[in-house]
């Protein structure tokens, strides 16, 4: 199954190429959008939560103080990533259903392939994320860890990724379930405050925020990047595996639900 | 699964054994999941099945033809073939890379370039980078797109946009080519290149089949056609005699359909052109012994009819019948002047019998327009412009190009 996505590696690039290729293709300011868009939230989101809500960031793993929109921005990373990939994936059948519908190839390569150029998007995001800790001189080796957790994160949420749009292409409700389950799942995911405020609060919340697995991506990245803390090294495995794991039973699910996907568009 | 063989020892490019395709009405498609909870999955949804009990042998470096009216199955037949769809039953087995041509420049991105969009397709219908890269050039030359291949296919006209698309399948060089109603692509000139192409690939050794609608398109290129109606084969072999028995049944079952309506008709009161003086009342197309006729036929003999009433005894009038293509053209004018007949004096009512020897009009639908003047020819009695309309059909499957057959001989000098 997985050796299928090696040799259709042509296919999948051909595809990313057309996303890369058109996705600001009509836009003056072109792939510049893809920074100030999450700049822009992170100003508003920062300005709001710092300075009304006044949520305090934890300290700094260099012992400098504490930066709230440092803290923000590495969670809106990880949650980019996850979120970005779900949704694309979701509505790639149909976008692509004409196509389907007419020439036989692997269902997943138009997925696969949009997923690669919103990883690029969040390459960039990251790049912005270290210049700011740079800048913050808060620099670590833990750092290196977020390679292994960004990876598990993406191959978590193409996984369910997978899932979703088979889903989505045979009831089209599923599409605004999510979105509505996404934005619920924001708030209960530790992006906007540490995860050390939901101790002591509603215990059911508490377990909700602890129990998601977003919160476990999001949170191990405050860890290695901001608090520049090297979670054990057995979370960092469980997240890979995790990953990797949800990734393989995604895809195994949608090659089963895509095998008349010709019909169902 | 590549080795079998056919009855005369000839390779199989595709075996096509017993295959059904059932479909599940969409009215019972559980499209949302309201609808799942609502009414729940009890309810048996009514299938139809669109294909069944098919099987077709079709040999390594044949075309095919595939024809059948509307919703006989032969598009799903097409699409089971490239593995669009799964066979409900029975089993396809298809030897090498099959290539769809279904739909042309199905996978064309309006914001990318030609030349990006060559690449997307090639890679789309399972072309290597490198096989992309060898036949970029030729693909380019062949759809005739110049410089306008650096544009986005967005500012493309339709010509161009299917120019592209057929350039690029049939470049892939696929062992199966599959073709549904994308024959009549772009100008003369383009299909001339389109069909040699056709034709050097079937002489490499590929296999083509085609499903359309064009029986004179298809008896030229096929070595064989099948034909499907309801899901089932009717007949299969030579293009000729499978045309032929497809044409039989449409004429039998366009007749059966329309048995009291003939070509025949009377003229109202309505005001015309013409001072009046003889008025065309009835035009009918009818037999050699005047019975009356819905169609005719290609080499047979028919007559038109037509009925007038004088108000005064007109001398030698000019009876002309103007034939006019559905398609628009005028075919031909016929008068009795100007073939010699003189009519003499007609007065009160009259019927002219204008007998069409070994008719010459190729299948199609035509207009009868009938105008009648004086004898010197200047002054318009009167002018019914579609009197009639008659089709004319083809019993033997020739379907032709053009209007008519002209009766030519040929000989060896």
């Amino acid at each position: 199954m997985l050796t299928d996505l090696y040799r259709q590696r042509a296919l999948i690039g051909a595809f990313a190429n057309r996303d890369f290729a058109t996705r600001y293709r009509s836009s003056i300011l072109g792939w510049a959008w893809s920074l100030i868009q999450p700049l822009a939230i992170l100003v508003v989101f920062a300005a709001v939560f710092s300075l009304v809500f006044r949520i305090q960031a934890p300290d700094l793993g260099n012992g400098a103080g504490s930066s709230y929109a440092a803290f923000l921005f590495t969670g809106l990373v990880t949650w980019n990533l996850f979120a970005g990939l779900l949704n694309l994936s979701m509505t790639q059948l149909k976008s692509n259903g004409e196509l389907l519908k007419k020439v036989q190839f692997p269902a997943w390569a138009p997925i696969l392939g949009a997923s690669i150029v919103q990883l690029i998007q969040v390459l960039l995001e990251l790049a912005v994320l270290v210049v700011m800790f740079l800048w913050l001189r808060n620099v670590g080796w833990t750092w290196v860890l977020a390679i292994p957790i960004l990876i598990g994160a993406a191959l978590f949420a193409q996984g369910i990724g997978l899932v979703l749009s088979i889903i989505n292409a045979r009831f089209g409700d599923v599409q605004y379930i999510v979105a509505v389950v996404l934005s619920a799942l924001y708030f209960l995911t530790p992006v906007l405050y540490p995860i050390s405020m939901v101790d002591g609060q509603n215990e059911l919340l508490s377990l909700v925020v602890k129990l998601n697995p977003m919160s476990w991506y999001v949170e191990s990245m405050h860890e290695v990047m901001y608090s520049l803390v090297a979670p054990p090294a057995l979370v960092i495995v469980a997240l890979l595996v995790g990953g990797f794991l949800t990734f393989w039973a995604g895809l195994a699910i949608f090659n089963r639900g895509s095998e008349d996907i010709g019909e169902l568009l | 699964m590549s080795d079998t063989n056919h009855d005369n020892g000839q390779q199989l490019a595709v075996d096509i054994q017993g295959v059904g395709k059932r479909f599940k009405r969409s009215v019972d498609r559980r499209n949302s999941i309201k609808e799942r909870i609502v009414r729940g999955r009890s309810r048996k949804p009514e299938d139809f099945w669109a294909v069944r009990g098919v099987s077709l042998q079709i040999p390594k470096g044949s075309v095919y033809g595939l024809i059948g009216h509307n919703g006989s199955g032969k598009s799903t037949l097409l699409k089971m073939i490239g593995g669009i769809y799964r066979p409900t039953e029975g089993s396809i087995t298809t030897d090498g890379r099959v290539a769809s041509l279904i739909e042309l420049g199905a996978g064309f991105h309006p914001e990318m370039t030609g030349r990006e969009n060559i690449h997307l397709n090639g890679s789309i219908l399972g072309m290597a980078k490198k096989e992309i890269a060898a036949v970029t050039g030729e693909i380019i030359e062949f759809s005739g797109l110049g410089d306008f291949i650096n544009d986005p296919v967005k500012h493309y006209s339709s010509g161009m946009y299917v120019r592209l698309g057929f350039s690029v399948a049939v470049h892939m060089k696929p062992e199966v080519l599959l073709i549904d109603e994308v024959l009549a692509v772009g100008d003369e000139e383009f299909q001339r290149k389109c069909f040699d192409h056709l034709y050097a690939l079937r002489r490499s050794g590929r296999t083509i089949i085609v499903v359309s609608h064009g029986l004179g398109q298809l008896e030229g290129l096929c070595d064989e056609i099948a034909w499907l109606e309801h899901g089932q084969m009717q007949e299969f072999g030579a293009p000729t005699t499978t045309i032929a028995a497809y044409l039989r049944r449409v004429n039998s079952q366009e007749a059966a359909r329309y048995p009291e309506v003939t070509a025949v008709r009377a003229a109202g009161e309505e005001a015309r052109p013409g001072d009046q003086t003889l008025r065309v009342r009835t035009a009918a197309i009818v037999d050699a012994d005047g019975n009356p006729l819905n169609h005719t036929e290609t080499g047979s003999t028919f007559q038109f009819r037509i009925g007038f009433t004088t108000s005064e005894p007109v001398l030698g009038p000019n009876v002309r019948i103007a034939l006019q293509h559905e398609s628009g053209p005028l075919v031909t004018m016929i008068g009795n002047h100007r073939l010699g007949f003189d009519l003499g004096t007609v007065s009160g009512d009259n019927v002219v019998d204008v007998a069409l020897v070994d008719n010459p009009l190729l299948p199609g639908r035509y207009r009868v327009h009938i105008d009648v003047f004086d004898f010197t020819g200047s002054r318009l009695l009167d002018s019914w412009n579609d009197a009639v309309e008659f089709a004319v059909r083809s019993q033997s499957g020739e379907i032709g190009q053009g209007f008519v057959q002209l009766p030519a001989q040929f000989r060896l000098g």
